[in-house]
């Protein structure tokens, strides 16, 4: 037990004095590694070596080696001794001091050298909040870590934003502050960082690692889908899907989770083969009902996978996919009846449109109907015009039903 | 009057249960984007393919699958 312990003693004189070499010649991934607490090889050796120290006065001696970061590493062994021992709240609140200390310094370089050691510690920072939240939750206390990391992670932003070679590790953490967010569900606090990050004439966005711009641009295309903007969502989405590390594929299948929807609005199809890589097969009846008009099956898939659907904030993307599927029946009558009648086929009458959705278990009347003829010429998903007096729909002779990938949507 | 029944029954069932832990929500995105280990990676072959994976073409005239030819009985059929 003795030899343990002086062998645990000699290991964290050891992790101190790698820092202070890590510092003082300047490898950020060196320094990186060593402050890695949830995921690095160090955390257990510097727990198990103050757990077992007996003296604290050489302890600090070895400290001082480290400045200008002594009184950071203090803070970080004591978040890594309380992260070992599960107590996740108090592991936090070391790595916040740590954190504070760290950041002060990092300010003063001119260098971005330890860029890497602060990404790091920033992803350590979101990662202990959300354990130190659930702890406190779960002992009746009111989780608000993340919320402070999300407060520090600001600071940090601030520390990068500007001008010089410490921009191109602002998408870093902008990326963590969007993680934050979305947990949190205060995405309108992504604004402000968005902003910064777009306007900024000086850095073109394609500097920036493409690690970070993929994440970027998927949690920018999910903001897109909530304001219902397809178009740029769409950009965006297909931007990080297209650049992903095609090893990553969870994250590909979360990109498509939110492009299929957009897509889809914007009148085109995912491959089938597609949904199956990445089993997606919660879209398949809303793909069929499309193709065929089938409006029961639409609402059918909506309810089979509704708290799939809500809880990832397609739901209402994909109800308003009712109208294109009301196009498509339409156009299905149209052609029936050019088969019959080529002449006659661009009057469609009310009353066939009810017979089918009467066969689909629709139940509207002749009012609603009309309502809906009357929507999908407003909104341009079908040209022609609705007489009341004779209850039929007069289609245009000439491209009845404009392509849904040009169409002009008037609201 | 069965469903007024029966809501005092589950507001009496809920009484007498336990007071329970206070939900308190430890806030949750199923959707959140996993770390990437990789700095960087070969995105050439991947990208192509991912950009051949969608149709736009394929809002046709077609009549012939199953449910049009369905739906040509069920609207040309006599009331």
């Amino acid at each position: 037990m003795a030899y343990g312990g002086y062998d645990a003693t000699r290991r964290l004189g050891d992790y101190i004095s790698s820092v202070a070499d890590a510092i003082s010649a300047q490898n950020g991934a060196q320094l990186s590694a060593l402050l890695s607490v949830s995921r690095g090889s160090y955390c257990n050796v510097v727990a198990s070596g103050l757990d077992q120290n007996k003296d604290v006065n050489r302890l600090a001696r070895q400290l001082e080696r480290a400045a200008p970061l002594a009184e950071m590493l203090g803070q970080h062994m004591r978040c890594m001794q309380c992260y070992a021992n599960r107590r996740y709240s108090d592991s936090y609140a070391a790595l916040e001091k740590s954190a504070n200390a760290f950041l002060q310094e990092f300010r003063n370089w001119e260098s971005a050298w330890a860029m890497e050691a602060l990404h790091s510690v920033a992803y350590e920072l979101r990662t202990i909040a959300e354990m130190a939240d659930r702890e406190m939750a779960a002992s009746g206390k009111i989780p608000d870590k993340l919320k402070g990391a999300g407060s520090f992670l600001m600071k940090v932003f601030g520390a990068l934003a500007g001008k010089g070679p410490k921009r191109v590790g602002a998408l870093f953490v902008t990326c963590q502050l969007f993680k934050i967010y979305f947990k949190l569900g205060t995405v309108h606090l992504c604004r402000s960082v968005i902003r910064s990050i777009e306007t900024a004439r000086v850095f073109d966005f394609e500097e920036f690692p493409v690690r970070d711009r993929v994440t970027y641009m998927y949690y920018t295309g999910r903001l897109e889908v909530f304001n219902d903007q397809f178009k740029q969502a769409d950009e965006k989405l297909m931007y990080s899907l297209v650049h992903c590390d095609p090893l990553k594929r969870n994250n590909i299948r979360m990109v498509l989770k939110y492009l299929i929807p957009v897509k889809l609005s914007l009148g085109i199809m995912p491959s089938k083969s597609l949904l199956e890589e990445y089993n997606l097969l919660e879209y398949k009846e809303v793909i069929q009902s499309l193709l065929t008009g089938d409006i029961r099956l639409l609402r059918q898939a909506l309810q089979t996978n509704e708290d799939q659907f809500l809880r990832s904030g397609v739901y209402l993307v994909l109800e308003k996919l009712e109208l294109q599927c009301y196009r498509r029946l339409l156009r299905k009558i149209y052609n029936i009846q050019k088969q019959k009648d080529p002449g006659r086929a661009h009057q469609v009458k009310l009353d066939s449109v009810m017979k089918a959705l009467k066969w689909l278990n629709i139940e509207m009347d002749a009012d609603e109907v009309e309502c809906v003829m009357a929507i999908l010429i407003y909104r341009n998903y079908v040209k022609g015009y609705f007489s009341h007096k004779s209850k039929v729909v007069v289609l245009s002779k000439q491209d009845p039903f404009p392509s849904l990938t040009t169409r002009v949507n008037p609201t | 009057m069965a469903a007024t029944a029966s809501t005092g029954a589950a507001n009496m069932a809920k009484d007498t249960l336990p007071a329970e832990d206070p939900k308190l929500d430890v806030f949750e995105d199923d959707d959140e984007f996993e770390e990437f280990e990789n700095e960087v990676w070969d995105d050439a072959d991947e990208g192509k393919g991912a950009l051949q994976q969608w149709e736009d073409d394929w809002d046709d005239d077609d009549v012939t699958d199953d449910f049009s030819v369905q739906l040509k009985k069920e609207i040309e059929a006599e009331k």
